[in-house]
């Protein structure tokens, strides 16, 4: 079965229903000739607020209907396709209320808001639609706990072969076993590299402090090489895949916290225009 | 040299540790982790060659040169294994026991500090999401919202809502954070008053804040005209918005006007103006405000005969810009052209009032005895030249030399006062006669034949042989008083383009250009190429204090009062 993603969510119904709002929004937009100067307190403008505001209102909202497992109104799916795609309208809405006006105001800092909400959202849209085929490619048939658990099974082969090793080969086998470590940051995890990753540090060191060796301890020493060579492989790919699941939420740190920041913007903004009417 | 090694392991699960004897038979024994060594320690924390055991009398543990692999070279620490006096190894602990039967030596190894049990990298791996290491999501939420809602409402709010923070966030910030943009120039020094009209929270600014300043600001029509009740609905704000940048409050095109004077009909049927939508193509003739009584009337281009009126003033135009020129008293023939009498005001955009002695009287001298002086009669009042010109020959009558006085009154004598002995009684009347019958005659000659008839209409006032009227002269007038024309922006026309009155003969002729004269440069709103766009407000004022429409009207139409 082939799969939709939601932004092909009932036969693009929703960009469809954006696309005619944007078009309305923009039409009327044109055909208006205001006072003065096109901004938020004509009649179109306070239209174009209200309905923006709405906009803004039932967006949010999103956050709550996902929560309610047992809701009806309409799938998650639909709601969230809808989500994005009204999302992306309010930027035009938005704009248009504003008639391109932008000050150092707290009118402005709604509007900016509002455009930084729909970015983090569009690079949210862009993660679970390309993350999840590089989490795939990357894992295979494995999974975070299996890469783990072939670790660790290769530690243990790597310290009973490597233990008749000279001190120096086997300080750095060592090294990685005791001092590997997985996310010890959320910058690690993000980077989803470790600069300081002794089984690095031991790949790149072990072939120049081997060369000496000869007999059973070259021999030894190859089986021991390759191993890390494989644990340094498990570890990349377990790495990588903690970076994935870290992007998947990353936005989500940005988008939540801006879209609460935008909602406190737009009381303080309507607010603050009604006051001084 | 024969050793007896007891090797105790790690407890095992049951609590016993397995004990494994060795027999080693050797030179030395080695110590170390290497699989090779007669005592060999598999433990990670043990160098691969540690030591050796050599016999010297008994064991002796001796160690090589730190980092040597050669332990026999250089002896830099020896231990004597006695029993009772233990060796610690790394996490193995090596004690010597008295020998059994046969041997060397005996030795007990236990791993004392056995290695930690090895949970493999699944252990390391700990916080695995960024969920994990509890980036503040909600925090940053709550943070945010609470900062714009303090910063961005609270504080600015402060002064309007007369919150007790008010004084301390009006010296900080104020409610500069809600300004929507930047003020009119002539408004900003009210950019942190916003209660100067923002007069009063959540509702509209009143008309009253704005007139506050703008007191003598005119209405477009007066409040006691029944076509006020036409504007019931507008306020200030309805066609000024500000803080829409620092230029203008209002958008200077017609959809106003055109809003009303398009059909005005239908907002007033009764109306006498006509409609306008765009001066190209919709606007009427122009109407002239012609003098009348002491008033005005309105007359409209093109609606029969030429506009004329009665400007008491005899003044021909053609004659006057004769392009040979105009005979003058004593230049010969003078070459005038507009600017010679009409003079720029100081704002250069209309004109000064003709003077006579400034712009005439160089050419039209008011002398009234030029044969004995060059003295001229006052101009503006009769009274005062009939004076002056009686006074004249009284005093010519008195003192006159023999010279002036036969060029004044044509026989040979001189005056009274000049004559040897008191003159007689008959002299003295015969005298005063002679020089009011002189005075009478060229009065009436300067003012009825030669001087003062050549431009103005005279009246003789009944009952007195010397008292003229004459009729006041209306020659600066404001011709379109509803139009604005700035005469310095049209400097580089020629004046004829305009103003044709190369051939006019009367002073009466009305000289204003017609809109199709107008429109040979300006078009409308959208001007076709080559054209000046020109919309209502170009020409027009919106605030008259004097409705265009009857221009006698002079009382102020201020919208405060």
């Amino acid at each position: 079965m082939r799969h939709y993603s939601i932004l092909e969510y009932g036969n693009f119904r929703w960009l469809k229903l954006g696309l005619v709002l944007c078009a309305a929004v923009a039409l009327a937009y044109l055909l208006h000739h205001p006072a003065v100067a096109p901004y938020g307190g004509t009649w179109l403008g306070y239209t174009l607020g209200t309905l923006g505001a709405v906009l803004i209102l039932w967006l949010l909202w999103y956050g709550v209907r996902k929560r309610r497992y047992r809701s009806n109104a309409g799938s998650l799916q639909g709601w969230l396709s809808a989500h994005v795609y009204l999302g992306t309208a309010l930027v035009l809405v938005a704009t248009l209320h504003a008639g391109f006006q932008v000050g150092w105001n707290v009118h402005t800092l709604a509007y900016v808001l509002t455009l930084a909400v729909v970015a983090s959202g569009f690079f949210g849209v862009y993660v679970y639609l390309r993350v999840p085929t590089l989490m795939t490619e990357n894992l295979g048939e494995e999974t975070l706990e299996s890469l783990l658990l072939g670790v660790g099974d290769v530690d243990r082969e790597m310290r009973d072969k490597a233990i008749s090793l000279p001190d120096d080969l086997f300080a750095l086998v060592d090294r990685s076993i005791s001092g590997t470590r997985l996310g010890p940051s959320a910058l690690r995890l993000l980077a989803g590299a470790d600069p300081a990753c002794p089984t690095a540090a031991a790949v790149r060191d072990w072939p120049r402090l081997a060369r000496r060796l000869t007999g059973d301890a070259a021999k030894l020493d190859k089986e021991v090489f390759g191993l890390l060579l494989r644990k340094h492989e498990l570890l990349t790919r377990a790495r990588r895949t903690l970076r994935h699941k870290a992007l998947l939420d990353l936005w989500l740190y940005v988008h939540v916290p801006l879209a609460v920041a935008l909602l406190a913007a737009l009381i303080a903004h309507v607010v603050s225009v009604f006051i001084y009417w | 040299m024969k050793v007896l090694i007891e090797q105790h392991g790690a407890p095992g699960p049951g609590g016993r540790a397995p004990v494994l004897r060795r027999t080693v038979q050797a030179e030395w024994i080695r110590v170390g982790r290497h699989a090779s060594s007669e005592l060999h320690l598999p433990d990670p924390r043990v160098p691969l060659a540690k030591g050796m055991i050599v016999d010297r009398d008994g064991p002796v543990y001796i160690e090589g040169e730190a980092g040597s692999h050669d332990i026999t070279r250089k002896t830099v620490h020896a231990v004597r294994l006695k029993p009772g006096v233990p060796l610690e190894i790394g996490p193995y602990r090596i004690e010597a026991k008295p020998p059994p039967e046969g041997y060397d030596a005996a030795l007990e190894v236990r791993l004392v500090h056995p290695l930690p049990a090895a949970g493999g990298l699944a252990s390391q791996a700990s916080r695995l999401t960024l969920a994990a290491h509890r980036l503040p999501k909600r925090g940053a939420a709550w943070a945010l919202a609470i900062a714009i809602l303090l910063l961005g409402f609270a504080v600015p709010a402060g002064r309007v809502l007369h919150a007790p923070w008010h004084a301390a966030a009006d010296s900080a910030v104020g409610d500069r954070l809600w300004d929507p943009g930047p003020l009119i120039l002539a408004h900003q020094p009210l950019a942190t008053k916003c209660g100067a009209c923002h007069q009063v929270a959540f509702r509209h600014v009143k008309d009253a804040a704005c007139l506050e300043c703008h007191r003598t600001v005119g209405a477009h029509v007066p409040a006691r005209l029944e076509q006020a009740a036409l504007f019931g609905e507008s306020r200030c704000a309805s066609c000024h918005r500000d803080h829409k940048g620092a230029h203008a409050t209002f958008r200077d095109d017609d959809r106003f006007c055109i809003a009303c004077h398009r059909d005005l009909h239908r907002e007033k049927r009764d109306t006498a103006l006509e409609d306008v939508s765009d001066f190209a193509h919709a606007h009427p003739a122009f109407s002239i405000a012609l003098p009348q009584g002491e008033g005005v009337r309105l007359v409209r281009q093109g609606e029969g005969a030429t506009l004329a009126y009665a400007s008491n003033l005899h003044f021909p135009h053609a004659k006057h810009l004769d392009p040979q020129g105009v005979k003058s008293p004593d230049k010969g023939r003078v070459k005038l052209d507009c600017a010679s009498c009409h003079h720029p005001d100081a704002s250069k955009r209309g004109f000064e009032p003709i003077s006579m002695a400034r712009d005439c009287q160089s050419c039209h001298r008011l002398r009234f005895e030029p044969a004995v002086s060059e003295r001229e009669a006052p101009h503006g009042n009769p009274g005062e030249a009939v004076a002056m010109i009686e006074d004249f020959y009284a005093n010519l009558a008195l003192r006159g030399t023999p010279d002036s006085f036969q060029k004044a009154f044509g026989v040979r004598g001189e005056g009274l006062l000049r004559r040897v002995g008191e003159p007689e009684e008959a002299q003295r009347t015969g005298a005063l006669r002679m020089a009011q019958a002189k005075a009478q005659k060229v009065a009436h000659d300067l003012f009825e034949v030669r001087v003062c008839k050549t431009c103005h209409r005279l009246t003789r006032e009944a009952g007195s042989a010397l008292a003229w009227k004459v009729a006041p002269v209306r020659t600066s007038h404001h011709w379109m008083p509803a139009a604005r024309f700035d005469h310095r922006a049209h400097a580089s026309t020629p004046c004829a383009d305009c103003h044709d009155v190369a051939r006019s003969r009367d002073a009466g002729e009305v000289a204003m250009p017609t809109i199709d004269t107008c429109r040979k440069c300006h078009g409308g709103a959208r001007a076709a190429a080559g054209k000046v766009p020109s919309n209502c407000m170009l020409c027009h004022a919106f605030h008259d204090a004097r409705h265009p429409w009857t221009p006698n009207d002079v009382e102020r139409t201020a919208l405060a009062h």
